[in-house]
C-alpha cells in the first residue's frame, strides 16, 4: 500500500489519504467525489447525494446524476421528486399535466380528477 | 440552530429549522441508539452511518410530522413490530446497508403514506407474504444486493401503487408465470446481476405500464419471449446472457422500444423480421452473429440512426436499404463478406460509414453520391482495385478516408480537398507522389512509400542531415531544422483512430508549430527515400 495511504480511516472508507479523503469504500457503500473549493475528496455513503441515484454492481456501487428537472430519482429516466416548477407523473417531470389529470400544487404531482 | 444549542436538538446532531418543522442530522456520530430527546416537530431525521444495532419499540412514536427517516449504514439485524408505529406522515424510509435477513413485516404494517422503501444491501432471503400489506402508497422499492433466491411473488401482490422496483444483485434463477401480475403501475423493473436461466412464457403478464426492463448479466439461454405482453416497453436490456438466437417477430409486442442492449450474448441467429416495426428504435448493435447471412429487413424501423452489424456473414446489401433507414447517421458493417456496394444516395443523413474487412472490389460513381453529411469512410482491408473518378465529388463534408490494404494503383482526387486524415498504406501499386495542393487541410497522412511524405516538407534539409548522420557536427540552424523536421515526421500515426482522439490530436498540433502534417512512413536512415531518386 502506498505510504501516503492510511488504513485507519473514518466512516465508510476502506483506504484513505489525508489529502484525498476516501480512496476506496467498505463493501456495499457508494463512492462519491465531493468538491470542496478546488479540491475533490472521496467520501463513502450508504446513499447517493441529493440529485444523484445509485446503481449497485458486483464490484462497485456508483452514483450518477438525475436529469436536470429532477431532484431525486430511482434511475436517470425515473424521477421520484421533481424540481420546483415541475409536476411529477409516473417518474416524469412535466411542466403541464397530461389531459385527464389535474395539477396538485401542494404535492406538485399530477393526480386523477376527483368528480 | 447550532448543534446542541436548542433543547430539542440532540447532542452532537445538527438541526435546521424549515418553517415550523425541523431537519435533524445525526449521521456519522458513532451513535449506538436512537436519541431520545427528538423534537415532535422533526420532519427529517438522518441517523445513517452510525453503530445502531437495535431500535427501541416506540423510538419514533411521537414524531407525527416525520416524513423521511434514514437508518442506513448501521448494524440493524431485526426490527421490533412497533418500531415505526405512529409515523403516519412517513414517506421515505431508508434501511439499506444493514444486517436484516428478513423483511421486518410487522414493523412495516402501519405506514399508510410510505412511498419509498430502501432495503438494499442487507442479507434478506425471506420475504413473508404479508411483508408489504399495509403499504398502499408505496411507489419505489429497493431490494437489490440481498440474498433472494426467488421472486417474492405473493408479497408483491399487495403493491398496487408500485412504480419502480429493483431486485438486482440477488440469486434469483427463475421468473415464474404471473410473477408480477398485480403490479399494473410498475414502470421500472431491474433484475440485473441475478442467475436467471428460465422465464415463464407469461412471466411478465400484468405489467401493462412497464417502460424499462433490465435483465442484463443473467444466464438466460432463450430469448425472453415473455416480453411480448409489455406494450409500453421503451428500454430493454439483456446483454451479458447466454442467448444464441433472436427469433422472428421478436419485438412484435413492443412497438415503443427506443433502446435494446443485447451485446455479449453468443447470438448466432437473428430472424429476418426480428427488428421490424420498431419506429422509435434509434440504435441497433449486432456483433458476431455469424449465422446472419442476409441484411435484416428493417421495414417500419424508420428512426434508426446507428446500425452496427459486424462480424456476421452478410454478402449483399439490399438495394432498398436506405429507403427503410432515412435517419441513418452511422452504418458500421465491418468484418462481413460484402463484395458489391449499392448506391447509398438515399441515406441522406449518413455521417460515418464503416466497411472495413469486407470483399469490396470497386467504388462506382453513384456509390456515395449526394451524401453531403458523410464525414468518415473506412474501406480498409478490402480488394478495391478501381474507384470511379467522380466517386467522391459530392462528399463536401468528408474529412476521413481509410483505404489501407486494398489494390489501388491510382486515387481520384476530386472531392478529397477537405480531407484531414487519409490512409493509403498497403496499396503497393499506388506509387504516384501527391501534390501538397491536393490536400490543403491534411493533418494525418499514411502513404505506401516514404518519398510520398516528402511532398509535405523540406525534404532537402532532411537529406542534408540524413547524408551526414553526424548529429554533433550540426550547426545551430541545422539542429533547429532537424528538430522541426523530426517533429514533422514524429513516426507512424496511430492506425486505430476515432473521432474524439483525433480532434484532440488536432488541437495539440495547433498549439505546436503551425500547422504540421503527420505523414508516415517517415523517411529515415533505412528508408532514405531511394524511391525518390528513381521516380524523379
Amino acid at each position: 500500500v502506498h505510504p501516503n495511504v492510511s488504513q485507519g480511516c473514518q466512516g465508510g472508507c476502506a483506504t484513505c489519504s489525508d489529502y484525498n479523503g476516501c480512496l476506496s469504500c467498505k463493501p456495499r457503500l457508494f463512492f462519491v467525489l465531493e468538491r470542496i473549493g478546488m479540491k475533490q475528496i472521496g467520501v463513502c455513503l450508504s446513499s447517493c447525494p441529493s440529485g444523484y441515484y445509485g446503481t449497485r454492481y458486483p464490484d462497485i456501487n456508483k452514483c450518477a446524476k438525475c436529469k436536470a428537472d429532477c431532484d431525486t430519482c430511482f434511475t436517470r429516466n425515473f424521477c421520484t421528486k421533481c424540481k420546483s416548477g415541475f409536476y411529477l407523473h409516473s417518474g416524469k417531470c412535466l411542466e403541464k399535466c397530461p389531459d385527464g389529470l389535474e395539477a396538485n400544487n401542494h404535492t406538485m404531482e399530477c393526480t386523477s380528477i376527483v368528480h | 440552530a447550532e448543534p446542541g444549542a436548542a433543547p430539542s436538538c440532540p447532542a452532537q446532531c445538527h438541526c435546521e429549522e424549515d418553517g415550523i418543522v425541523l431537519s435533524v442530522d445525526c449521521s456519522e456520530l458513532g451513535l449506538t441508539a436512537v436519541p431520545t430527546n427528538l423534537s415532535p416537530l422533526t420532519a427529517y431525521l438522518d441517523l445513517s452511518m452510525n453503530n445502531i444495532s437495535q431500535l427501541q419499540p416506540s423510538a419514533f412514536r411521537h414524531l407525527r410530522f416525520l416524513e423521511e427517516l434514514r437508518l442506513s449504514g448501521n448494524q440493524i439485524s431485526s426490527i421490533p413490530g412497533e418500531a415505526f408505529s405512529g409515523l403516519y406522515s412517513l414517506k421515505i424510509l431508508m434501511l439499506q446497508n444493514n444486517q436484516l435477513s428478513r423483511i421486518p413485516a410487522e414493523a412495516l404494517r402501519d405506514l399508510p403514506n410510505l412511498q419509498s422503501l430502501r432495503l438494499d444491501a442487507n442479507l434478506i432471503s425471506v420475504v413473508p407474504e404479508q411483508s408489504f400489506e399495509g403499504l398502499l402508497s408505496l411507489r419505489h422499492l429497493w431490494l437489490d444486493d440481498n440474498a433472494l433466491t426467488e421472486i417474492p411473488v405473493r408479497a408483491l401482490n399487495h403493491l398496487p401503487a408500485l412504480q419502480a422496483m429493483t431486485l438486482a444483485l440477488n440469486q434469483i434463477w427463475h421468473i415464474p408465470d404471473f410473477a408480477f401480475q398485480n403490479l399494473s403501475s410498475l414502470v421500472v423493473l431491474h433484475l440485473h446481476n441475478n442467475r436467471i436461466q428460465s422465464l415463464g412464457a407469461n412471466g411478465f403478464d400484468g405489467l401493462h405500464n412497464l417502460e424499462t426492463l433490465d435483465l442484463n448479466y443473467n444466464e438466460l439461454l432463450e430469448f425472453p419471449g415473455a416480453i411480448r405482453t409489455l406494450g409500453r416497453l421503451q428500454e430493454l436490456g439483456f446483454h451479458n446472457n447466454n442467448i444464441k438466437a433472436i427469433p422472428e417477430n421478436a419485438f412484435v409486442g413492443n412497438p415503443l422500444l427506443q433502446t435494446i442492449h443485447f451485446y455479449d450474448n453468443p447470438i448466432q441467429f437473428v430472424g429476418q423480421s426480428a427488428f421490424q416495426y420498431l419506429p422509435k428504435l434509434h440504435t441497433l448493435s449486432l456483433n458476431g452473429a455469424t449465422d446472419i447471412r442476409e441484411f435484416p429487413d428493417l421495414k417500419g424501423t424508420t428512426s434508426l440512426e446507428v446500425l452496427t452489424l459486424t462480424r456476421a456473414g452478410i454478402h449483399l446489401l439490399p438495394r432498398g436499404m436506405c429507403q427503410q433507414l432515412p435517419s441513418l447517421r452511422v452504418l458500421e458493417l465491418s468484418h462481413n463478406k460484402i463484395e458489391d456496394l449499392p448506391s447509398f444516395h438515399r441515406c441522406q443523413r449518413l455521417e460515418e460509414l464503416g466497411l472495413q474487412h469486407n470483399r469490396i472490389h470497386e467504388i462506382r460513381a453513384d456509390t456515395f453520391v449526394q451524401l453531403l453529411a458523410l464525414r468518415s469512410i473506412d474501406l480498409s482491408w478490402n480488394a478495391i482495385h478501381f474507384i470511379h473518378p467522380n466517386a467522391f465529388v459530392t462528399l463536401h463534408s468528408l474529412t476521413k478516408l481509410d483505404l489501407t490494404d486494398n489494390q489501388l494503383a491510382t486515387l481520384p482526387l476530386d472531392g478529397l480537398g477537405g480531407l484531414t486524415h487519409l490512409k493509403l498504406q498497403g496499396n503497393p501499386a499506388l506509387a504516384e507522389p501527391f501534390a501538397k495542393e491536393s490536400f490543403p487541410k491534411m493533418r494525418v497522412l499514411e502513404v505506401p512509400y516514404a518519398y510520398q511524405c516528402c511532398a509535405y516538407g523540406s525534404c532537402s534539409g532532411f537529406f542534408k542531415v540524413s547524408n551526414q548522420w553526424e548529429a554533433e557536427d550540426m550547426s545551430p540552424e541545422d539542429e533547429d531544422l532537424h528538430k522541426r523536421t523530426l517533429e514533422f515526421f514524429p513516426g507512424h500515426a496511430d492506425n486505430h483512430y476515432d473521432l474524439d482522439a483525433d480532434d484532440l490530436q488536432l488541437d495539440l498540433e495547433e498549439s505546436k508549430l503551425h500547422p504540421t502534417i503527420q505523414c508516415s512512413p517517415s523517411p529515415g536512415p533505412f528508408k532514405p527515400c531511394d524511391h525518390l531518386f528513381e521516380s524523379w
